[in-house]
């Protein structure tokens, strides 16, 4: 076992290694750097030229790579070029925002795709399941900026119920306490729809699929048969057989919950990692840019691990 | 990339569906009833903007407009530059420098201070403060943007509090605009910081202000509230109890919260977009020329561009009026040449080229550019005349531009590949000269000064000259205008300037853009102009 969690975690930190290794060349690489975007005429040109001096753009790429492997292997992330703040510290703002965002809306996508598929379980190829199948579907098959765009035009714009954008109204902001957050609750209840609404789709058609065929089962059956009511043979017996599959979506999910949606955060104007790093890629902050993807590829790889865990509890059959 | 792809059709999405919800207003705006003198003190005014201040330390700023815009609400100037460079180059207000003067060599200039200007820690703004601003200006490791403005600048001599003198080493015409750029920081709070970590430093947390306005709360990527700072010393006082700065980064999002309501005033509104907004009558839409214009910029390094008879050509060739009608919808002027016609150095009898194909067909021709072979497509020396039009790929409108060069450009022979390029990486190969063409545009500064952008390129000073033009006797007259001190006789030089730069046509000049600026009609008094959104901020008011 020790072994094993040793052995997994060495593969996971050359991971992350090969992965910032790949960003760095990659952005480095690309045409233009953080000085590019001087080019306003009532900037002297001079200032282009001391830029790069100033972030050290000017050194060879080996240099400039084994510089910051070296601070990066301390856990030294560096400077933000653009905020002029650790990039822990600018990361540390923003991910819990994101955080907040995607939890509440892989939790709403997975418990809104569980209790649907029970229910449509109850008479499969019924009327109500097949309407709930075509519900689910269609939301999952429309573009996630689609149905953001739909609920606030509906929710907010027509019905005045929820506010169409930010964290917090101007009040919220300047409040405290229970105020404050049931400001942010209001704020959050759209974009945590926009998350789960199109997900929930998946997750009740995966889960039905293998709700179904567990329902054939003879354990299935001899629990019907020892007088156990179906709604509890699904739920008590059934359901923990048929969730396996969905514990690795839930895995895969992870770098979600990090890395955030860029479509959903421009369009409420959240302010989560997604348009921090959208922003840093675009305007070329390295320093930033990698310590993002650090934290990313780290949630991929815990992801993974723990959903190795989960299957390893959930079903008795796999021994680590 | 993809990501991006998605947040263009979001966009064009949200349009689509705010304009189905767009017509219906809010009810409550309708029962907002105020008596009339209400409007005179007190409220707030929400600015939507598209990014948040990364820093409030202009030394530190890499000049993004947002971030400049609040530093300027929050810090003092000497002196305020006046709109008023159609006339003459622009002339100054005062500000903290209550008068000034020159020495009779031109060399000194001296700016008496008003006594009574205060921090908003209360501690009085004075002479060292400005002499502190300055050596942080200069210093290398601070790296401030404007370093080079205060390139013939000596020193900064402390006579007493309220008295501070500039000492120049050259004269020149632009010594006023030298010695005022960029606003004055604290020396007893900032001072204590080493100049080599202001990189590093969070001014936020020492922040000291001096202007009409200090920081209430800043939330990041969300909201920058500014409250009115009852110790400031100029009068008049802002009539606004706040002016909030609210972060919408999708456009029609702003847009959209501009119609509910939700904020008071959005910049940047597209021409698309124009008759929506005046068709409102909640809103007023104010319009006014900006110094943003557009090029096609001809790489006059390459084949088919070294010649100033194909670069004529091209532009004669280019219905100019046409595209920029169609684009801008009325909300652009025909641009002429490397001046802009708002500027008192404009050439007011400059011959615009015109449309004309024949002419263009005529100049190819002689240029050696025929169709031997037939296929429709021009050829000179076994090359076809075939070249990639570049433009960055999120701007809609040069997009649309770039289509209509194409189609123009077909009918003379020349085939047109437009090409969308990431913007940053289009910054970079436009600086690397690795293009053919490239659809640019910048925002020009009131400073009449055509170095940067007209000269041969020194490799060592840097420039922005990326299309590679040269031509020595438009680099002596510029040298010349930019040394000439009395400004009647350097646009004698000017004019000449631009008459030698048209008939190069190293660029085709296309389009000088209004800015369109969307405000709620319960904004009042607000003289919103091209010298900056907050002029006049102090006598902005809030009413029914």
């Amino acid at each position: 076992m020790l072994r094993w969690t040793l052995h997994r975690v060495g593969a996971g930190v050359a991971l992350v290694w090969l992965v910032a290794t790949v960003t760095f060349l990659l952005v480095s690489l690309a045409p233009g750097d953080f000085a590019s975007r001087l080019n306003d005429p009532r900037i002297p040109p001079a200032a282009r030229l001391r830029w790069r001096r100033q972030f050290g753009l000017d050194r060879p790429l080996p240099l400039r790579y084994a510089s910051w492997l070296a601070a990066a292997a301390t856990g030294d992330l560096g400077t933000s070029w653009t905020y002029k703040q650790d990039v822990t510290t600018v990361l540390a703002e923003v991910l819990p925002n994101t955080l907040m965002l995607t939890t509440l809306g892989l939790a709403l996508e997975f418990i809104g795709g569980i209790s649907l598929a029970i229910v449509q379980l109850r008479r499969p190829h019924g009327l109500g399941d097949r309407a709930i199948t075509l519900a689910t579907l269609g939301a999952y098959a429309l573009p996630t900026f689609g149905v953001a765009l739909g609920l606030i035009a509906l929710l907010s714009y027509r019905l005045h119920l929820l506010p169409p954008s930010h964290m917090y109204s101007l009040e919220g902001e300047l409040a405290t306490g229970w105020q404050r957050a049931a400001d942010l609750a209001r704020h959050l209840v759209l974009p945590v729809t926009a998350i789960g609404v199109t997900g929930v789709g998946a997750v009740a058609r995966y889960l039905r699929g293998s709700l179904l065929d567990e329902r054939r089962e003879q354990y299935v059956l001899a629990a019907r048969a020892r007088g156990c009511s179906q709604r509890r043979a699904i739920v008590r017996h059934a359901l923990p057989n048929a969730i396996l599959p969905l514990i690795t979506m839930l895995g895969m999910s992870l770098p979600f919950l990090v890395s955030g949606s860029l479509v959903i955060e421009v369009v409420f104007s959240w302010p989560g990692m997604g348009q921090v790093m959208f922003n840093a890629a675009l305007g070329r902050d390295l320093p930033l840019l990698l310590g993002g993807t650090i934290i990313a590829t780290a949630a991929v790889v815990a992801g993974n691990f723990l959903a190795d865990v989960a299957y390893a509890v959930a079903d008795p059959r796999v021994r680590v | 990339m993809r990501a991006d792809r998605r947040t263009h059709l979001a966009v064009a999405a949200l349009i689509g569906v705010l304009a189905l919800v767009s017509c219906r207003r809010p009810p409550e705006r309708v029962a907002a009833e105020a008596p009339r003198d209400s409007a005179a003190r007190g409220g707030q005014v929400i600015v939507a903007v598209g990014g948040d201040v990364t820093t409030l330390n202009e030394y530190q700023s890499s000049g993004d407009q947002t971030e400049a815009d609040v530093i300027d609400l929050l810090f003092p100037m000497l002196m305020i530059e006046q709109p008023d460079y159609q006339l003459h180059p622009p002339s100054f207000a005062p500000r903290l420098a209550t008068s000034w003067e020159f020495s009779s060599d031109n060399r000194t200039l001296t700016f008496h201070l008003r006594p009574e200007a205060r921090w908003s820690d209360g501690v009085p703004i004075t002479a060292d403060d400005v002499r502190f601003t300055f050596l942080a200006q200069k210093d290398p490791t601070v790296g401030s943007l404007g370093m080079e403005m205060k390139d013939f600048i000596k020193d900064v001599e402390v006579v007493d509090p309220h008295t501070v003198r500039f000492h120049f080493t050259r004269v020149y015409p632009y010594q006023l605009m030298d010695a005022n750029d960029g606003h004055i920081v604290p020396a007893h709070a900032w001072g204590r910081v080493p100049f080599a970590k202001w990189r590093t430093t969070d001014f936020a947390r020492i922040l000291v202000t001096g202007g009409p306005f200090r920081l209430a709360a800043h939330t990041p990527q969300q909201t920058i509230v500014l409250e009115r700072d009852p110790l400031y010393w100029n009068a008049p006082r802002p009539n606004l109890d706040r002016l909030v700065m609210r972060v919408v980064p999708d456009m029609a999002a702003q847009l959209a919260q501009l119609f509910a309501g939700q904020v008071n005033l959005v910049q940047g509104v597209s021409p698309q977009e124009a008759d929506r907004v005046k068709a409102n009558k909640d809103l007023d839409l104010v319009e006014f020329p900006s110094r943003f214009w557009g090029m096609i910029g001809w790489n006059n390094r390459r084949l088919y561009f070294e010649d100033r008879r194909v670069r004529r050509a091209l532009t004669l060739g280019i219905n100019r009026k046409s595209l920029v009608d169609t684009v801008f919808r009325g909300h652009a002027k025909l641009s002429s040449g490397p001046i802009l016609s708002s500027m008192w150095a404009f050439d007011r009898n400059l011959r615009q080229l015109p449309f004309d194909p024949a002419e263009a067909a005529a100049l190819l021709a002689q240029a050696g550019w025929r169709d031997a072979n037939g296929d429709g497509i021009l050829e000179h020396n076994g090359h076809d005349f075939a070249f990639d039009l570049m433009y960055p790929s999120n701007n809609i409108l040069r997009r649309q531009m770039a289509l209509l060069i194409q189609a123009d450009l077909a009918r003379l022979g020349i085939k047109v590949r437009p090409t969308g390029v990431e913007f940053t990486s289009l910054l970079a190969r436009t600086e690397a000269g690795d293009f053919d063409a490239t659809l640019w545009g910048w925002v020009e500064g009131t400073r009449v000064d055509l170095t940067s952008a007209w000269s041969t390129p020194t490799p060592s000073q840097g420039s922005n000259n990326f299309i590679g033009y040269s031509n020595p006797d438009v680099d002596r007259l510029i040298a010349a205008a930019r040394e000439e001190p009395d400004y009647t006789r350097s646009k004698v030089l000017f004019d000449r300037i631009q008459e030698l730069i048209v008939d190069d046509q190293p660029a085709t000049f296309l389009y000088e853009s209004t800015q369109l600026v969307a405000t709620s009609r319960r904004l009042h008094g607000a003289d919103i102009n091209s010298a900056a959104l907050f002029f006049n901020v102090e006598e902005w008011a809030w009413g029914p």
